[in-house]
């Protein structure tokens, strides 16, 4: 609906989550494991069972000496040499970069985690949480937790730190964030006090900005709670988040001298406050008239942060009117993420027009293929549109299949599977069709199949073969239906091929067998009643390369489909 | 050019009101009523309206518009200064007069858009609400009065001769169990097949409404003895009246929503009765049921007929948001000290109050968010996953809510979203010093209903009607409706709630518009299949048969047809199922009588499409797995309607129901199997036909259904109801 755009709801998601207790529990945990802490030990990780919940709680604390040593560096490990996260790459983000010092320490507890993970699986709910560079293990752990995360049944993990630095580069955060569900996962509380979740994108530390640039190289992810001493409040958007952690970082080198010895922040008093202060009306006034929600939305937000910091000039802080750019960027791009439903029926519509040039082209003798691939028509010129606006219909639909969480994937495929293998058999064979009307093209297959048919017919695979159906009914219907293997016409086109070779002579003892397949393979697609009839049409190409075929062979020669073939059996197949 | 003349209309109208509050307010200024500011803050709220419809005259031929302009632009003029020196004239401070100065200057000579900023009026309660100020005093005696009833007696009946009313009440209760009959929060399913409560459902989501168990309980057994009384009230043509004061408010209002279902019966049975609709009123009560109350209440439109008083700290309107886990030791103390019958004197509990308040509020603050979240269209997916890890209340509040600020003014508000977030965000504190102070105050606020309201009549009123554009800031214009949201404690925050609230509310209006407007698209869609029905039928043929044959580029145009309406019907189910669509729509006669007459004729080409495309080899059969939302939301629609029974109206599923009965009778050695369906099915299909929901097409020689009809043995065929319609 379009009063999305209205209003900024990072403050009433802040209070959401404060209020549902849940950072009071997870932190408790995360000080309990402290106490545990051995002096020799660098990282230690515990479960807590809930009481009277089918709730977990998996708790990462780092040892504050070995925190110091590794904040000093700031390399970043790329993904080729991280298999464990390959499953995060994918075709549009092929590498990204994961801190060092997250990488070092995850792979300290992997083994034990692993062995964790295959015990409990996915069926109970999980709070992942962690303090500084423990937050940053968390985040890795809850990654992996949402690699497995596909069967039906299962709960979406919380992953919560608490003072963690940004552990990856835009690499990472692209993978996280172009998934809805992912990103959502994840919850930063970072509080203005503590230098830790800003440290890689301070413009003061001149390790963490790339080469000949201002640009910091670590980015953030997730949803971020930034909390200061008045309030609290939630950013996704990363570009957002970025913009108001360097400005935290700024804010508070104005206020403190610049080398403050660091030390371990805690967010025990932090969470302590909030939670008092959700009977009080806070803060959260206007000092000045504003009309737009949005704007008194972010202006609530940033006073909440403590960032409204009035300009000596006297005008107003440029922070609001950034944050105001991103949101609105970030809303519109949700707005423009695709809606299949939105306009299915008019692509419904298409296939419907497509059906009926299929019938008109049967009537004229020839079927939808030739009378596609000859243009002989004004109607040949209009499928074209609608083969276009399907195309790119589906096309987008498969795109954004592969994109999604694999959970929704498996529903989101079994939903649509049903339309996009319909309009595959329907409109594969004209792709196929322009495709060898270029001359000289060869093996549609392997050269020109575009990947999206590859997708769909892939799915249809593995969502296991339809209900068994009686041949009988198969045979009564099978005029109205389609030729079920899409890319039928593709053999055939290159069974025609070989015939020519084999007419100038370029006998050769592959090109025969070649033929030979492609006879086996129509006639076991005649007996299961998997060809239209339309093949046998006599302007149909099929029938031009029997033709062809029948003088090459010659009469003596006999196979199961030259007889059905010269028998004319194939008449009263309908 | 109608739409010109719409426009002068509205115009004359606007001048006409402004003038009318001008002159309301200027006489209220002079016998020194502060409520004088608020009607002239309503006059020039309505200036600027005027100045929003001048600012569409640019979309007309400006000939027509040119005399009409000059003349509105001096008006405005005139009515600008006119207001100046009346807000002057009332000595309201400075400040204000420069902002509003600003604000109208803005909104008159800026070309941007304009915003229509408040229309709020001061009235009286009684007009506000359409009911007498001394039927509210008179009810909240009344139920606190019912508190005191001995222990056997389960409600009160108060007739005062010569008057018009009767007024039930029923005594509170104040034990534990009878407000949360288990944990979390003692909430229950309606039953889905109701002798009661039918209405109280979301119709095409086929969704029943979730109350309070304990109340439910205690509703039924005081119901069959209030039965008779209340039909005798009826009968002798009084205006009856169900109140209640804190638990006993919910009896009130499912004994009312009791009798609106039973309304028709008593007019049905004597016709002289009194067609009055009832009245509830409660005071301090606390939540009845889930957000499906409020959404079956406006559909039928009764939503109006509920008033809840509430207190601005009262606890117990906000105790159910709370689980019972989270409180019971304290709630226990609290109803002991409560309870107007407990004869032990126990002390202040103010450890208890304390305790429950922050509980309270904390449960509260997480509903109001997480609903918030939703209102501001918040996008990602943390407020659904966090309910993995904790349990919200279910509990939403429905009707009108009148919110006592303790001051001169009551605040009225119909928005259910923006009442749940003034349950919130009103009992907020402003410092920690006034922490215990409150805290006990929202115990004892339970009990000072009858003392807020003893001087009703002297009260301001604010009534909202346009939530989205409230005063954002406290500090700023405190005059008028910004007084009236301070003295209620609302902080900037909870002000952008209450206007996203307004601004959803907005939304579903202009979705509903958008639908409207798709009327016309429709009605071509329908009559083109209608006459492609008659052509079909005009050569003997169904047009079912046709369509499942599709033969010819009728029958091809059709299906295209088909599949436009379906993208309108479908976008329609679509905004149902998630509710962004006014709650009145399935309650609008007009689209329940669209839906039926799409669904008859429309479903049959679906199911000829289905089996054509043998969609049942892999999907299965239609009726289980392959019928769209827009049928099965529209065949409820009707059935809802007429009050018949589930399924009773599947004369559009005929065909599918017959293409399934052909697969399993393709070897007829199993007739005796299917054998009950098919004379159940013989003798709807009489039904249908004779009452021409279903057409007599099916019975032409070739249909599908004559067919595979002859196919059946003999003996079964001759007995048939229906063999009369088939020519042997």
């Amino acid at each position: 609906m379009s009063q999305f755009s209205l209003f900024s709801s990072g403050i009433e998601l802040a209070n959401l989550v404060v209020s549902s207790g849940l950072l009071k529990l997870s932190w408790d945990k995360i000080s309990e494991l402290y106490t545990e802490l051995n002096q020799s030990e660098e990282i230690r990780w515990k479960v807590y069972q809930q009481p009277q919940s089918n709730c977990i709680i998996v708790a990462f604390v780092v040892s504050p000496n070995r925190t110091k040593q590794l904040l000093e560096e700031e390399e970043l490990v790329p993904s080729s040499s991280l298999p464990f996260f390959h499953f995060l790459r994918t075709k549009i983000d092929s590498s990204f970069s994961i801190s060092k010092a997250a990488v070092t320490l995850f792979d300290c507890v992997l083994d034990q985690l692993s062995s964790f993970k295959d015990r409990v699986g996915n069926s109970i709910s999980m709070i992942i949480t962690g303090h500084c560079l423990g937050g940053s293990v968390a985040s890795l752990f809850t990654l992996c937790l949402l690699k497995s995360i596909n069967q039906p049944g299962t709960k979406r993990p919380l992953c919560i730190t608490f003072g963690a630095p940004l552990i990856g580069d835009k690499g990472l955060q692209q993978a996280i964030s172009q998934n809805l569900m992912w990103n959502s996962d994840f919850l930063h509380v970072a509080a203005s006090q503590d230098l830790v979740p800003r440290f890689f994108i301070s413009p003061y530390n001149p390790n963490a900005m790339e080469i000949d640039s201002q640009i910091g190289i670590y980015k953030p992810f997730g949803i971020f709670l930034l909390c200061s001493k008045y309030g609290c409040s939630s950013l996704e958007d990363p570009e957002a988040v970025s913009e108001v952690l360097v400005a935290m970082d700024l804010e508070i080198a104005r206020n403190k001298p610049p080398n403050e010895q660091w030390h371990m922040f805690d967010y025990g008093a932090v969470v302590k406050r909030l939670m008092s202060t959700i009977s009080f009306k806070g803060i959260s006034q206007l000092s000045e008239m504003i009309e737009c929600p949005r704007q008194a939305g972010i202006v609530l937000q940033l006073q909440a942060i403590g960032l409204n910091r009035r300009q000596q000039s006297g005008d107003s802080n440029p922070l609001i009117a950034k944050l105001e750019k991103c949101e609105e960027a970030f809303v519109s791009k949700r707005k423009m993420g695709f809606d299949p439903s939105k306009k299915l029926n008019k692509r419904k519509e298409d296939m419907a027009k497509l059906e009926w040039y299929k019938k008109v082209s049967k009537s004229e003798d020839k079927g939808y293929y030739d009378s596609y691939k000859n243009r002989g028509s004004k109607k040949d010129l209009h499928v074209v549109t609608f083969k276009k606006s399907l195309t790119n219909y589906w096309k987008e639909m498969v795109a954004e299949v592969e994109r999604m969480p694999q959970k929704e994937e498996a529903s989101f495929r079994t939903r649509w599977l049903y339309g996009g293998t319909n309009y595959r058999r329907m409109v594969e064979p004209l792709d196929i069709a322009d495709y060898y009307k270029e001359n000289g093209k060869k093996d549609y297959k392997a050269n020109g199949r575009s990947e999206h048919y590859i997708k769909l017919e892939k799915w249809l695979e593995e969502a296991g073969k339809p209900l068994s159906s009686q041949v009988i009914t198969r045979k009564q219907n099978v005029s109205a239906s389609l030729t079920e293997d899409s890319c039928f016409w593709a053999h055939v086109e290159e069974a025609l091929i070989q015939c020519e070779l084999l007419r100038n002579g370029q006998e050769e003892e592959s090109t025969r067998k070649k033929l030979i397949e492609f006879e086996e393979y129509v006639m076991e697609q005649i007996k299961e009643y998997a060809v239209s009839p339309e093949i046998f049409l006599g302007g149909s190409s099929f029938m031009q390369w029997w033709k062809d075929y029948e003088q090459i062979v010659g009469t003596s020669y006999k196979s199961q489909l030259t007889d059905f073939m010269k028998s004319r059996l194939y008449q009263q197949y309908h | 050019m109608s739409e010109p003349f719409s426009v002068l209309d509205k115009r004359i109208r606007f001048t006409r009101l402004i003038l009318f509050y001008l002159r309301k307010g200027r006489e209220e200024a002079r016998s020194g009523c502060i409520v004088g500011g608020l009607t002239l803050e309503r006059a020039l709220s309505l200036t600027w309206i005027k100045v929003k419809v001048e600012s569409t005259i640019g979309k007309y031929p400006k000939r027509s518009f040119t005399s009409l302009h000059n003349n509105f632009q001096e008006r405005v003029q005139n009515l600008k200064q006119e207001t100046f020196y009346l807000l002057y004239d009332l000595k309201i401070k400075r400040a204000i007069i420069i902002n509003q100065a600003k604000l109208l200057n803005r909104e008159i000579f800026s070309t941007s858009t304009i915003t229509v900023v408040e229309t709020m009026a001061s009235e009286r309660l009684g007009e506000v609400i359409s009911m007498k100020e001394e039927v509210i005093k008179n009810a909240c005696s009344i139920a606190m009065k019912a508190h005191k009833l001995p222990e056997k007696q389960l409600y009160l009946v108060e007739k005062n001769r010569g008057s018009s009313d009767v007024i039930f009440s029923f005594p509170g209760s104040w034990t534990i169990s009878d407000w949360f009959s288990r944990s979390p929060f003692g909430e229950k399913m309606i039953d889905p097949h109701p002798p009661q409560f039918a209405s109280l459902r979301s119709i095409g989501n086929d969704q029943v409404a979730t109350v309070n168990e304990a109340f439910l309980t205690r509703f039924q057994a005081i119901l069959p003895q209030l039965q008779s009384e209340v039909v005798k009230a009826v009968a002798d043509r009084k205006q009856i009246v169900f109140t209640g004061h804190s638990s006993a408010g919910p009896i009130a209002v499912l004994m009312t929503v009791w009798f609106l279902e039973n309304w028709e019966n008593f007019i049905k049975s004597d016709p002289s009765t009194s067609r009055m609709p009832p009245i509830c009123v409660t005071f301090g009560s606390p939540l009845v049921g889930d957000f499906i109350i409020n959404h079956a209440l406006r559909r039928e439109s009764w939503s109006h007929y509920f008033i809840h008083f509430v207190m601005r700290y009262d606890i117990v309107p906000r105790v159910l948001l709370a689980p019972l886990s989270s409180l019971e030791p304290e709630l226990k103390t609290i109803l002991d000290f409560l309870n107007p019958k407990c004869t032990i004197h126990i002390q202040e509990p103010t450890r208890e109050a304390s305790a429950l308040y922050v509980t309270v509020m904390r449960n509260a603050s997480s509903v109001a968010s997480h609903a918030a979240c939703h209102l501001m269209g918040n996008t990602n997916k943390l407020s659904d996953t966090l309910l993995s890890f904790i349990e919200l209340s279910p509990y939403r509040p429905f009707g009108t809510y009148v919110f006592c600020t303790g001051d001169r003014e009551l605040v009225v508000m119909k928005n259910p979203d923006a009442v749940l977030q003034i349950l919130f965000y009103s009992s907020q504190l402003s410092s920690e010093v006034e922490g215990p102070e409150i805290a006990l105050r929202s115990v004892k606020d339970h009990f000072n209903y009858q003392s807020e309201l003893q001087n009703l009549e002297t009260k301001g009123v604010a009534h909202f009607d346009n939530l989205e554009g409230l005063p954002l800031s406290s500090n700023v214009g405190a005059a008028g409706l910004g007084l009236v949201l301070n003295n209620l404690g609302l902080s900037t925050r909870a002000r952008l709630c209450l206007c996203a609230a307004g601004e959803l509310e907005k939304q579903k209006r202009r979705n509903q518009d958008k639908i409207n407007k798709k009327k016309t698209d429709i009605e071509k869609g329908l009559l083109a299949l209608e006459g492609y029905k008659t052509r079909c039928e005009a050569g003997r043929v169904s047009y079912y048969d046709a369509l499942k044959l599709s033969k010819d580029t009728d029958d091809f145009n059709a299906n295209v047809r088909r599949l436009e309406l379906a993208g309108i019907f479908d976008e329609i189910m679509e905004m149902l199922k998630r509710y962004e669509l006014p709650d009145e729509f399935e309650g609008h006669r007009e689209w329940i009588n669209i839906g039926t007459r799409y669904r008859r004729i429309v479903e049959p080409l679906d199911i000829a499409n289905y089996y054509r495309h043998l969609k049942n080899e892999d999907t299965g059969p239609y009726m289980k797995r392959g019928r769209p939302k827009r049928y099965r939301y529209t065949q409820r629609w009707l059935e809802y309607a007429l009050k018949i029974s589930a399924g009773s109206s599947g004369e559009s599923c005929f065909w599918a129901r017959i293409e399934d009965l052909c697969l399993r009778t393709i070897n007829m050695g199993l007739f005796e199997d299917v054998k009950e369906e098919i004379l159940s099915l013989e003798k709807q299909v009489e039904k249908w036909v004779q009452n021409r929901e279903l057409g007599d097409d099916i019975f032409f020689e070739d249909s599908t259904f004559v067919k595979w009809w002859k196919k059946l043995p003999q003996q079964h065929r001759s007995g048939s109801c229906i063999s009369k319609f088939i020519n042997n």
